[in-house]
């Protein structure tokens, strides 16, 4: 099981301020919904899951945009916010970049494709799909690309999904204290940090 | 006398002027042949005698060739230690990529659930007498990837391992150290091995 | 009177496999070519024998525990992916890294895309038929650098030596005199292969005009690194948007013009001569100082947020994106691979060209693999 944290935190909505490429997209695209938030790095754009086709495919055409290059595509599992797609796009000619996000429902995790806007989108989504569960509406070719064919019976990037049993150490029988993950041996435990992994056997 | 003092060679002590013909013939004077005689012939009567399992075990622990199966980062120190810094060629390890002809499979890298078959594969092909080294972490117990459930935890969950190389990634020496340790382990066994 | 005859042969499309144990597949990677004949009609590649989820384990350790990951994933430019992970974690921290520790960080990873570049040579000479001669000068060239990797951090491989905020314990003292000779040696090693290789008709003639690849569909890709340059973009991360102290040398960014093999190969040799520049110029600048920032934290807590930190490691991109909701763990750590985005593009250069070409292809795209499974 992984650890819980002290209550996953949502980092807060920050406005970019004004001239970056949030304004940009909403001039080209007016009647689009958008929630711009700057980031560590880039601007962040949250858009519903219906204007993801229309908003990529105008990312990508649009002359003042020119989000030719796509970087990265992800997925994040929010337990029972959803799950989110994630697109990173970057223009060679402007030299600007962006994210884009959307969010979908737990219970109906679908989204258009982007293969046929990059072509280089056709792997990362494969990936995003074996891992999350995510259904990629158009894609060519949706076979798993990291997992073996015969063992997709569950997602291994959801947060539901546990870390395997550490095998037993030798000579040790499972349920010793001595082979207990985070057992700290006699004589060591000044210099062990406090705390360590929470979860045991 | 007479006879000894033919046998022997003539020495020319000079109290005249060579002549041409005796300098010629000083000069073209052939070596004195002395033949070689092997001392064993004298001890052995031409035959040596020695258990047939050591011989073959000598034989098969001085040239190991080992399938190139590197899977992961341990390949790299693998290839170092083929290499001429490290040299593993002086211990007669020769990489061959081809399984039916290999005698070692050195398993270098983690093994995943869906490498599985192919490993098991390879190590079916391979003829015997074959052994098996599980270089790193990963191969001996799945190392810092234990956690992971696509990941098989050691690669001895699927054949027979000899020897162990610990280490993420073991340095080439430690390599050469666990060889060593697989030509201990040749002599050894040999009563026990075809 | 003409004399066409037209036959019509009954021919056979065979799935070669070249399967995940390779000699010459720079790993566990497996393509299944349909041949017509000698001429590649099909590419089928499969990966994932190397997937170990290095992405979920991330998010059961700590953010220094997590540095190992990024060592093994990118297992032939550890530095580089160490450099953008701790980049990636000191731009949501707030952390600043002292000058000291700046230079030494883009010093060693400069020395680390030589030695990556040189695996490249090697590996992808032996693919051509070199077999051998390359990859021993490459490996002995490695081994120089080698040693310095090792008395600054201990390890020959997975060297976990720098942390958020910094590196983990100074350079020796004679760090600079070592650096200076070794980048003498470089360049001696650069022209030996060089020699070897550049005007060589054999290596000519198998690598001119094979796996080409054009700008436009090179972006469509997303393919990033040498690949990227060699089809005609000037576009380096460095240069285009300065990381850490990139943006204090002076360097040129070499690009082809066909986008086939052999350009691929140039540009990576001159990389090299480019990467001995900066290193020069790094360690004349170097000052003394402090390598960690005093306030730096025992425990990391980052505060809730998200950022895509990339670097220009010599395969191409290499990203993080990086999800944190508080805590000492990362909530969602995604590596953006290059060797996969590289590998993408693999089916169009392949499919024209004959069997042996496939090989020569994949080794110019020098893939890692355990970053393109993680």
């Amino acid at each position: 099981m992984t650890s819980p944290h002290e209550g996953p935190q949502e980092a807060p909505i920050v406005p970019p301020p004004p001239g970056t490429i949030a304004d940009l997209f909403q001039e080209v695209l007016p009647d689009v919904e958008f929630t711009a938030t700057q980031g560590a790095g880039d601007v962040i754009l949250i858009i519903a899951r219906d204007d993801v086709p229309r908003v990529l495919r105008t990312a990508k055409d649009e002359p003042r945009l020119d989000l030719k290059y796509l970087r990265c595509l992800l997925g994040i599992d929010h337990m029972e916010g959803g799950l989110e797609v994630v697109y990173q796009l970057y223009s060679f000619t402007h030299g600007h970049g962006v994210t884009i996000k959307t969010r979908l429902p737990l219970d109906d995790p679908r989204v258009a494709s982007a293969t046929p806007i990059w072509k280089g989108a056709d792997w990362l989504e494969r990936e995003t799909a074996e891992m999350f569960g995510i259904t990629f509406e158009g894609h060519p070719n949706p076979v798993p690309l990291l997992l073996p064919d015969d063992l997709t019976d569950h997602h291994p990037l959801r947060k539901d999904n546990p870390f395997a049993q550490m095998e037993e150490w030798q000579g040790m029988r499972l349920g010793d204290e001595a082979s207990k993950v985070g057992h700290i041996p006699a004589g060591y435990e000044s210099i062990a940090g406090e705390g360590g992994e929470e979860d045991g056997g | 006398m007479a006879v000894e003092e033919a046998d022997r060679d003539e020495v020319i002590t000079p109290s005249r002027p060579l002549t041409g013909l005796e300098r010629e013939a000083e000069r073209l004077r052939p070596v004195e042949v002395q033949h070689p005689h092997a001392l064993y012939r004298e001890v052995l009567p031409g035959i040596i005698q020695a258990p047939a399992d050591y011989l073959l075990a000598m034989a098969r622990k001085s040239s190991l060739w080992p399938m190139t199966f590197g899977l992961a980062c341990c390949a790299i120190e693998m290839m170092s230690a083929y290499m001429s810094h490290h040299d593993l060629d002086r211990f007669g390890i020769v990489p061959w990529a081809s399984p039916r002809q290999a005698d070692v499979m050195i398993v270098a890298g983690t093994v995943t659930k869906k490498m599985a078959p192919a490993v098991k594969l390879l190590y079916e092909q391979m003829p015997n007498p074959k052994w098996v080294v599980a270089m790193g972490a990963c191969a001996t117990n799945g190392g810092p990837y234990t956690r992971y459930d696509r990941v098989v935890q050691g690669v001895d969950k699927l054949i027979p391992v000899d020897v162990y190389v610990p280490g993420c990634p073991p340095r080439p020496e430690a390599l050469m150290d666990g060889f060593i340790a697989l030509q201990e382990k040749i002599m050894r066994d040999r009563g026990s091995i075809g | 009177m003409a004399t066409e005859v037209e036959r019509e042969l009954e021919t056979l499309d065979i799935n070669v496999n070249v399967g995940p144990q390779h000699p010459a597949t720079h790993g566990v990677f497996r393509m299944v070519l349909t041949v017509s004949g000698e001429k590649v009609v099909d590419v089928v590649p499969h990966i994932g024998y190397m997937h170990r989820g290095a992405e979920k384990l991330s998010e059961g350790v700590d953010y220094r525990q997590g540095l190992i990951y990024q060592d093994r994933s990118e297992y032939l430019a550890q530095f580089n992916a160490e450099m953008c992970y701790c980049q990636a974690v000191e731009k949501l921290a707030g952390l600043e890294v002292p000058e000291r520790a700046e230079y030494i960080r883009v010093i060693l990873a400069e020395l680390n895309r030589i030695t990556s570049h040189y695996m490249f040579v090697g590996a992808f000479a032996t693919d051509i038929g070199v077999y051998g001669t390359a990859f021993t000068y490459a490996f002995r060239e490695r081994e120089y650098i080698q040693e310095i990797f090792e008395a600054v951090s201990g390890d020959r491989m997975m060297y976990g030596y720098f942390r958020p905020g910094g590196v983990v314990w100074d350079v020796t003292d004679d760090f600079k005199d070592r650096v200076r000779w070794v980048c003498g040696q470089t360049r001696v090693g650069i022209d030996d292969i060089d020699r070897l290789l550049t005007k060589n008709e054999v290596f000519l003639s198998r690598s001119l005009d094979i796996g080409c690849i054009s700008k436009e569909d090179a972006i469509d890709y997303g393919l990033s690194g040498p690949m990227l340059r060699a089809s005609g973009l000037q576009f380096d991360l460095r240069r285009a948007e300065p990381y850490s102290i990139y943006d204090r040398f002076e360097f040129d960014i070499p690009t082809g013009s066909r986008g086939d093999v052999y350009d691929r190969y140039l540009v990576r040799m001159e990389e090299m001569r480019q990467s001995v520049r900066i290193v020069e110029q790094a360690i004349e600048q170097m000052p003394d100082g402090p390598i960690m920032p005093e306030k730096a934290p025992r425990r990391l807590r980052l505060p809730p947020g998200e950022v895509y930190m990339r670097t220009e490691n010599p395969r191409g991109e290499y990203g993080i994106y990086l999800v944190s909701k508080g805590g000492e763990k990362p909530y969602r750590l995604k590596i953006r691979s290059s060797c996969l985005s590289n590998l993408t593009a693999l089916k169009q250069m392949i499919v024209g060209h004959y069997v042996a070409d496939a090989v020569v292809i994949l080794g110019s795209v020098d893939i890692v693999l355990g970053e393109v499974d993680r």
